[in-house]
């Protein structure tokens, strides 16, 4: 194909989840939008899979500085003080807007918006649609896309960024029949969400293997706190294959209850005062020791327990956890559910400014590509407000952003070219190598993390990464780029832990005794980029 | 682990003439999902395997596929040995892949009224049974309305409805929604059967969009005239020739020992238009036992008013049939009409039960009839296998006096909904279908247990179709011949 078939338009936005089509309304403000999506637009990502809640503060008995504050000691005080102020002050607008589209959420009595207790939050500020509150913002956005002029490029899968020289100017995707196809774009905005799926056990859906940061990182970004990934305390457990299937934190926050298999309330020894309801970082570790330690059950979690609830209350705000065990033969109105962590967010990600700027002249992004917003450890509820706050943040600046006559060296395609030519020549089987790399990754990089587990990591992605992915047909090469992402992420996600010789929300390294707390750290941000690595010391 | 043999549809339209059954042998963990035996495929036997998967969870729509010609999503659906899975009925893009873009797109949203005050949490309750939607289209894919008419389809409808219920919308057009087809919906269910969130589109969007239609004096006139008639006279059918309850006595009892009692509620198709079938269903009754009442001031159930939004004088009717039978203290109703049984199961809060008489016959048991030299297939009645959950019932019947039984897919003849009357061309186009089906059974007599099915269908074909009860009948009758005549 040839560099001036290109497709042309003033912002391209990647990624369908809530961040992504956010960006794509607001930035269809300001000039032609399209938004490419590896999946269905909306399937995709993890907003639809959603399901807890979004943190507003809407009350009067609530405040901005509460939140604030529960976010920065929730996020280990990692976070950009400055991200957390935006996602605190402009969650409640960005909730009205979508109400303002026809979101459907629960509302109280007295027609205000519902609003219920989630882990690490001195006020119950988590809005919510049931129990499928991500489906019900999908639904709502995409509705309004439906109606708006961006176009939709759907399940075309960006392989690498375009540069006019050092200037982000568009993208080469595979469209749907594999074919090289090109996106010029006066500025892209990345919402290509997380990628806990190179984790054996995870909740992501398929699409979360962390292809943003590596689209980034490969045009020259700058990532921070890489080694920050979030294992949700409960995930499903058995039967095999539905491992790590999300347990929402709502079971929790309705009132559910955590036991070993002793029947011992163990959350009472690792947080007397918040119990089930401490910050996720602190309840997957305590359940990770629970069954190391013996006390689990023989699926290798504990038990979660809601039985002592009204049917009622379990069917209306729990639906979807109630017919997911009843698919498995488990009524969560009668028996306990059985849980364990399961790798659920990356916290870090491509820097950005409140304007969501990346260190790229013409690369923005938003929602879980970006780090900063959450610090070390993210709050249930404020993914989904983040999406909203920095979606429209990252469409409205990059919409805003100049028009520009762009050229793109055939150069840049060639070597994509090559790259895909390579593949057919390939040496290892991609679904193979990636269930390799997600056991290394579970095992090495996972809750509990050692310098000598990670240099093992390092090694083991080194010689993956050495192998050629093989596509015995076109109809595979998207999987093999997904691989070398893959590989990619593992490599910023070991890297970072070993940088942070430090135990700090999320990041948990049992081979360094440590005598500091996590507001008192001298440790900031760890950067990566094509320049290097660095651990950034505060106040410095 | 565990090995799992399965046939999976292949389809690649830049080089296969047409789809065909590839078989395959995979190792699965215990549990494993219809999901998991694909991906096993993908990743140890053929990588160009296509199908379309995102959240593993239930949730995003993306994987639905059909298991053994039903709609299922594979990341939740058992994995069973010999499954065969193919593609959902639409139009195949590659393998288990159908192209979903097409219809995305035209679901509409929502267009404000630049108000962000939220429903009330009584509109907040009724919304959410049309938010589950997860856009799979299931429903799409299965609607037998599409086949023959120009309909957008039961989750647009759905979407509709939605927009119609949200205070902060401004409002439907219903002109554009009957544009788009919301007469030609038969109410079959099919869509409801499928829909991996249980989505009561027709009881809940469908006849609710109809009522707006009502109200706003767009009611196709045909259904104008049925409501009409039952205003006037109490029953849907104009009488054309002696009533099925002009001819019989308030009680009716059996032939030996009473071993039960019903009331019977004849309907308006069996009353007015097919008496004779009632009045075999009598015999069929008495010699087995069962004592029938039947209340002489019982009315239209007021199924053909629900079906089509004219809800208007709606709670007089189910006033009256209450009293008819709930005075004369009968604690179970039999109906032989699958449309009525849905009704009064379905629309009514009844102080009594409701059975169809497949129900009835097959719970108290009964005598076996003569096996009649008939190879039969049998109907399912929408409103009984849908509406009503019967599927066994009447097969048992029906094995019981035919000599060979022979099953067809169950798809709907196009009588419900309103769609007989108000849209024939439709109507026929989908008997036209059903007689198809039958013919390729090489059946000699179609059975099935509603009225409008049996009706309808035998304005197409040359083939008797004839209720469960009269061909039960026919079957004693023969045993009594051969015992009149002993073999010599």
């Amino acid at each position: 194909m040839l560099a001036d078939d290109a497709m042309d338009c003033h912002v391209l936005v990647i990624g369908s989840g809530g961040a992504g089509v956010r960006a794509a309304l607001e930035a269809a403000k300001y000039g032609d939008t399209i938004l490419l999506s590896r999946t269905l637009t909306g399937k995709g990502g993890c907003t639809t899979m959603a399901e807890g809640g979004y943190n507003a503060v809407l009350r009067a008995q609530d405040s901005p500085a509460l939140h604030v504050q529960d976010t920065m000691e929730g996020g280990a005080w990692l976070n950009d003080p400055a991200l957390v102020e935006v996602l605190v002050r402009e969650a409640p607008e960005r909730m009205r807007d979508l109400l303002a589209w026809g979101a459907v959420f629960d509302v109280t009595e007295g027609r205000e918006i519902a609003q219920r207790p989630f882990g690490g939050q001195r006020f119950p500020r988590t809005c919510y649609a049931g129990d499928r509150t991500g489906h019900e913002m999908i639904l709502t956005l995409v509705e309004q896309l439906r109606r708006s002029d961006v176009v939709q490029l759907q399940e075309h899968v960006a392989i690498e960024l375009l540069k006019d020289g050092e200037r982000v100017c568009g993208a080469i995707a595979l469209d749907r029949k594999n074919e090289l196809v090109v996106v010029k774009a006066d500025a892209v905005v990345l919402a290509t969400g997380g990628g806990t799926r190179v984790y054996d056990i995870s909740t992501n859906s398929a699409s979360g293997t962390g292809d943003g940061y590596a689209l980034g990182y490969r045009a020259g970004a700058e990532l921070i706190d890489m080694e920050m990934v979030q294992f949700h305390p409960t995930g499903a457990v058995y039967p095999y294959d539905a491992r790590g299937r999300l347990v929402t934190e709502a079971v929790r926050g309705e009132g559910g209850v955590l036991k070993n298999a002793l029947g011992e309330r163990f959350m009472e020894r690792y947080d007397p005062v918040r119990k089930e309801l401490s910050t996720r970082d602190v309840v997957s570790r305590a359940i990770a020791r629970e069954v190391l330690e013996g006390r689990g059950t023989i699926h290798g979690g504990v038990h979660l327990d809601v039985s002592h609830l009204p049917s009622h209350v379990i069917e209306e705000r729990l639906p979807i956890m109630l017919e997911q065990f009843l698919r498995f033969g488990v009524d969560i109105r009668k028996e306990p559910m059985e849980v364990a962590p399961t790798a659920h967010h990356i916290m870090g990600g491509l820097r950005i400014t409140p304007e969501c700027h990346t260190t790229l002249a013409g690369l923005y992004a938003c929602g879980e590509v970006t780090g900063g917003v959450h610090g070390a450890n993210r709050l249930g509820g404020n993914a989904l407000a983040d999406t909203q706050v920095f979606g429209k943040r990252a469409g409205e600046a990059a919409g805003k952003g100049g028009r520009r006559s762009i050229r793109i060296g055939r150069g840049q395609v060639e070597v994509q070219e090559r790259r895909l030519e390579r593949f057919y020549a390939g040496d290892t089987n991609p679904a193979e190598a990636a269930r390799q790399l997600r056991l290394l990754m579970w095992e090495k990089a996972g809750i509990f993390r050692s310098e000598e587990g990670l240099l093992r990591a390092r090694r083991e992605i080194s010689r993956l990464s050495g192998l050629i992915p093989l596509a015995s047909s076109r109809h595979s090469l998207v999987e093999c780029c997904t691989l070398e992402n893959m590989l990619l992420l593992s490599s910023l996600i070991v890297e970072g832990a070993l940088l942070r010789r430090e135990s700090r929300g999320a990041h948990m390294r049992v081979d360094v005794t440590q005598t500091w707390g996590a507001k008192d750290s001298s440790f900031g941000h760890t950067v990566q980029s094509l320049e290097g690595r660095k651990i950034e010391r505060r106040g410095a | 682990m565990k090995q799992i043999t399965v046939k999976v549809a292949r389809y690649d339209p830049e080089k296969d003439a047409a789809p065909h059954l590839e078989e395959y042998t995979v190792e699965v963990n215990e549990g494993a999902r219809v999901l998991h035996v694909l991906h096993a495929i993908h990743d140890t036997i053929d990588p160009t395997l296509s199908y379309r998967y995102c959240c593993a969870s239930g949730q995003c729509g993306s994987c639905a596929v059909r298991v053994n010609g039903e709609p299922v999503l594979a990341c939740l659906e058992e994995a069973r040995d010999g499954m065969v899975i193919e593609p959902l009925r639409l139009t195949v893009v590659k393998d288990l892949v159908v192209d979903m873009t097409g219809i995305l797109t035209t679901l509409e949203g929502i267009v404000g009224r630049g108000e962000a005050k939220v429903p009330e949490k009584e509109q907040v309750e009724r919304l959410k049974e049309l938010r589950d939607c997860i856009e799979c289209l299931a429903c799409v894919s299965e609607c037998p309305a599409i086949e023959v008419a120009k309909f957008s389809g039961p989750t647009a409808m759905r979407q509709r409805m939605r927009i119609a219920l949200d205070p902060r919308s401004a409002g439907v057009e219903i002109a554009q929604a009957i544009e788009d087809g919301l007469f030609t919906c038969t109410t079959c269910h099919r869509c409801v059967e499928v829909c991996p969130k249980e989505i009561e589109i027709p009881g809940k969007a469908i006849e609710k969009l109809r009522e707006i239609a009502n109200r706003e004096g767009f009611t196709l006139p045909r259904h104008r005239e049925v409501a009409e008639l039952v205003k006037t006279t109490g029953r849907s059918i104009t009488r054309t020739k002696p009533t099925f309850l002009e001819q019989v006595p308030e009680v009716i009892e059996p032939e030996g020992e009473v071993r039960g009692e019903v009331g019977f509620f004849v309907g308006c198709m069996y009353n007015g238009r097919l008496p004779e079938a009632a009045l075999e269903m009598i015999e069929v009754m008495r010699r087995n036992g069962i004592r029938l009442i039947i209340p002489h001031d019982q009315v239209c159930c007021g199924s053909p008013l629900l079906r089509t939004g004219q809800t208007s004088f709606i709670d007089e009717l189910r006033r009256k049939n209450i009293e008819a039978f709930a005075k004369r203290g009968i604690k179970t109703v039999m109906t032989m009409c699958a449309g009525c049984g849905s009704t009064l199961k379905n629309n009514y809060r009844t102080p009594f039960q409701v059975k169809d008489i497949t129900e009835v016959l097959t719970e108290y048991g009964i005598e076996a009839p003569e096996k009649l030299d008939l190879k039969a297939t049998y109907h399912d009645p929408c409103h009984l296998l849908r509406g009503q959950g019967i599927r066994e019932q009447p097969r048992e019947l029906l094995r019981m006096v035919a000599r060979e039984f022979v099953e067809m897919p169950s798809r709907c003849c196009g009588a419900g909904g309103g769609v007989r009357s108000g849209l024939p061309e439709e109507a026929k186009a989908l008997a036209e279908k059903r007689r198809e089906e039958a013919e390729k059974t090489g059946a000699d007599i179609i059975v099935s247990a509603c009225p409008f099915c049996e009706f309808h269908i035998s304005e197409s074909t040359d083939k008797p179709v004839r209720h469960i009860a009269s061909v039960l009948l026919e079957g004693y009758r023969k045993k009594d011949r051969k015992k009149k005549v002993p073999a010599a």
